[in-house]
């Protein structure tokens, strides 16, 4: 089976449900997400689906660098989210704080307060970025699943 | 009156750890508005403090991306300052490049607003509509500057890259298609019925009230207040180039939009003027790596409005001040003006109408009727969804526009 | 005359030791200082007599010793004034310029929060940009303050 099979068979029976937080972007991530979900790439025929609230989510999608202010509720929303859970950082910021890094009121990086699954890094992160982490991500999972079933 | 000013609003006990603040604070009573606070900073960076420990040339970088939709308007905004400075003569090609990617961005920045727009009234097909109209933007751009956001032109002194016959023809190209189609959300806007009511004495805000609380952009030339940095106080090429600032009297959401759309119009002119009369000659003049002591302020007409940056300079490679104030600041106290007295229904499309350059999407709202102690704290998709709700409750439904223009999409 | 020219008499003739501090930069700008004492009346005189409608921002600057606050004011030509004002970095006191611009209030506490400034009269409210918990005593854009790495 093609990779893009894989993964729309995997989508089809485990539809993720996508919760995106931006903690400080700059907004380019968070439209190239959204633009990522009009007819022209299409994310959604991998099943996703952009959820919203934490309860419902599988991934977790962050932009940006993680400011002080925002910190806190990044944290709660983490702790929110049912197991098994997922996050992906989206843009060189969430990735390492960017062009952010070294600045007063900034963690730098998602992973700084919360555990990364996947990094798709890009100033910003392009679409086509986007569906080529989020099909990485789905075929690592899989891969897991397989793992886990095989029993080792 | 409700002054929002004297407005406070205790969150009550079921959020004891809340430490996070809420972006928005709404006072209620019944379904009305009496006031509303809005709390910024939660995508404070430091930026200013981190222009000053880097270069000038590392700090084009960093400026470009305080906002990931007006990043060219950040970059050359500062740029610009600190060419004034160091009084370079910037060549007029690269003036002319400047104000043809400004034009480009522009664009982009209209056309996401408009699909945004659609999102947060319930016309979910206008925004796959037209951003899908904006990637023949992003294609553009792309293929001239090497990347989709954060083009990385401007260098002190001038471009770093050019626009070859090949790009310009692409470019004209391009430009047919986009006039088509914005003759179309010209139509829609002008004459769909649904989005006619929708839009309509919704986030009023009078010619009076624009001076008073001094906003700017679209957001006041909405109300017929001709205010626009390209003509008052031109930069790049502006001087050279015919074009009309657009006004609107209708002073509400709808005349936003109308403004936008017929904005859209005028960048395309502009473009076509600007790559018609490209001058020859340079790209950029070399810069100094220490600046002269000085200061400049310069301003430029974002999509959003006026974005201001004032530089000093202090003889070494690195600036001693940037400052830079984003025009969404400037309109913060019209949104709280607009707000008030209206339905808590309209707080959606009221605050994207002023095109905010912050996500509202995670901000959380602060509901507290006038007769609860405590305030109830909800997200904003929930006040987005009991947006579109109300409405459809008061007739205005976009479900049959959204079928038609599904067709029109698929055909 | 030009209008720069015409505005900087308007000013002098006004208040004639403005005379002194009054540059024309460049055309369309315009730099004036002032003495704590003559800010308000030189003020008023710029938003309502000469029109100078539009407060774009107010930049706070550690010119260390003293901390400066220019408020940058422009009119419908496009002249733009920046209007500076110096102060003791031990007592950075102003007033609130929110009767005539009620946008300033924003910007004012931009200063507050990030120089140490002092806004009399400055409505009660959030503070902005720094969090609640951000030390008062801490004023990033000063220049002897520098990011604790360990913080």
């Amino acid at each position: 089976m093609s990779l893009i099979k894989k993964i729309v068979t995997w989508a089809r029976i485990k539809s993720p449900w996508i919760l995106h937080f931006n903690t400080g972007a700059c907004n380019a991530c968070d439209i190239e997400l959204i633009a990522a979900l009009t007819p022209r790439y299409d994310l959604e025929r991998f099943g996703v689906i952009l959820k919203g609230t934490p309860r419902h989510a599988d991934i977790l999608v962050c932009s940006g660098p993680v400011t002080k202010q925002i910190e806190d509720r990044l944290r709660r929303i983490y702790e929110q989210m049912p197991e098994p859970k997922f996050v992906v950082a989206v843009g060189t910021c969430a990735c390492s704080g960017g062009v952010f890094d070294g600045c007063y009121n900034v963690d730098s990086g998602i992973d700084k307060v919360i555990p990364v699954s996947a990094y798709i890094p890009g100033c910003p992160a392009s679409p086509k970025a986007l569906i080529d982490g989020v099909a990485k991500l789905l075929t690592s999972l899989e891969e897991k699943e397989e793992t886990k079933r095989s029993g080792r | 009156m409700h002054d929002s000013k004297d407005f406070k609003i205790p969150i009550g006990p079921q959020h004891p750890a809340l430490k996070e603040p809420e972006g928005f604070s709404v006072a209620l009573k019944g379904e009305k508005i009496l006031g509303v606070d809005i709390r910024l900073g939660y995508n404070h960076r430091g930026i200013e403090k981190a222009a000053e420990e880097r270069t000038y040339v590392q700090d084009i970088y960093l400026i470009e991306r305080v906002c990931g939709i007006c990043s060219h308007s950040h970059s050359t905004c500062f740029v610009q300052a600190v060419e004034e400075i160091a009084g370079l003569a910037v060549p007029n090609r690269a003036l002319y490049i400047r104000t043809i990617i400004a034009e480009l961005e522009r664009i982009h920045s209209h056309l996401l607003w408009l699909g945004v727009a659609g999102h947060e009234i319930g016309f979910d097909t206008l925004l796959m509509y037209s951003w899908r109209d904006r990637e023949v933007v992003m294609d553009i751009l792309a293929a001239i500057t090497g990347n989709r956001v954060n083009y990385g032109m401007n260098t002190i002194g001038g471009v770093r890259r050019d626009i070859d016959a090949q790009q310009a023809e692409d470019i004209l190209k391009a430009l047919t298609i986009l006039e088509e189609r914005t003759k179309y959300y010209i139509e829609v806007a002008t004459q769909e019925t649904t989005i006619i009511k929708r839009l309509s004495g919704v986030g009023v805000l009078s010619r009076e009230d624009v001076l008073r609380l001094d906003a700017v952009g679209p957001t006041a030339r909405a109300s017929g207040v001709k205010r626009d940095v390209r003509a008052d106080d031109p930069y790049a090429a502006y001087a050279e180039l015919s074009f009309e600032v657009i006004t609107d009297d209708h002073a509400d959401v709808y005349g936003r939009t109308v403004v936008r759309v017929k904005e859209l119009m005028e960048s395309y002119k502009i473009i076509r003027q600007a790559l018609k009369n490209l001058p020859t000659g340079l790209l950029t003049v070399r810069a100094p790596r220490k600046i002269p002591v000085g200061e400049a302020i310069s301003r430029y007409e974002a999509p959003r409005g006026e974005d201001v940056h004032y530089v000093k300079s202090n003889g070494t490679e690195k600036p001693e001040r940037v400052k830079i104030r984003a025009p969404t600041l400037a309109n913060v106290q019209a949104v709280k003006h607009m707000l008030r007295d209206r339905y808590l229904a309209d707080m959606p499309i009221v605050v994207a109408a002023i095109d905010p350059c912050f996500s509202c999407t995670d901000r959380t709202v602060a509901l507290k009727e006038e007769d609860c102690a405590r305030a109830k704290v909800i997200n904003w998709q929930a006040l987005h969804a009991f947006g579109i709700e109300w409405y459809k409750q008061q007739g205005i439904d976009f479900t049959e526009l959204n079928k038609k223009l599904q067709d029109r999409l698929k055909g | 005359m030009t209008q720069e020219e015409k505005i900087k008499e308007s000013l002098v003739n006004k208040f004639n030791y403005l005379s002194v501090s009054i540059k024309i930069v460049r055309p369309r700008r315009i730099s004036i200082e002032v003495s704590l004492d003559n800010f308000e009346p030189v003020f008023a005189y710029l938003a309502r007599d000469l029109q100078f409608s539009h407060l774009c921002t107010i930049t706070g600057l550690d010119e260390p010793e003293k901390l400066s606050f220019i408020y940058h004011l422009a009119a419908d030509s496009g002249v733009l004034i920046n209007l500076k004002i110096a102060l003791p970095k031990n007592s950075p006191t102003l007033k609130t310029v929110t009767p005539y611009f009620p946008g300033a209030e924003i910007y004012e506490r931009e200063l507050v929060d990030l120089f140490g400034a002092k806004i009399e009269g400055l409505p009660s409210g959030h503070r902005y940009p720094l969090t609640d918990d951000w030390p008062v005593d801490q004023f990033p854009l000063r220049k002897e303050w520098k990011a604790d790495k360990n913080a």
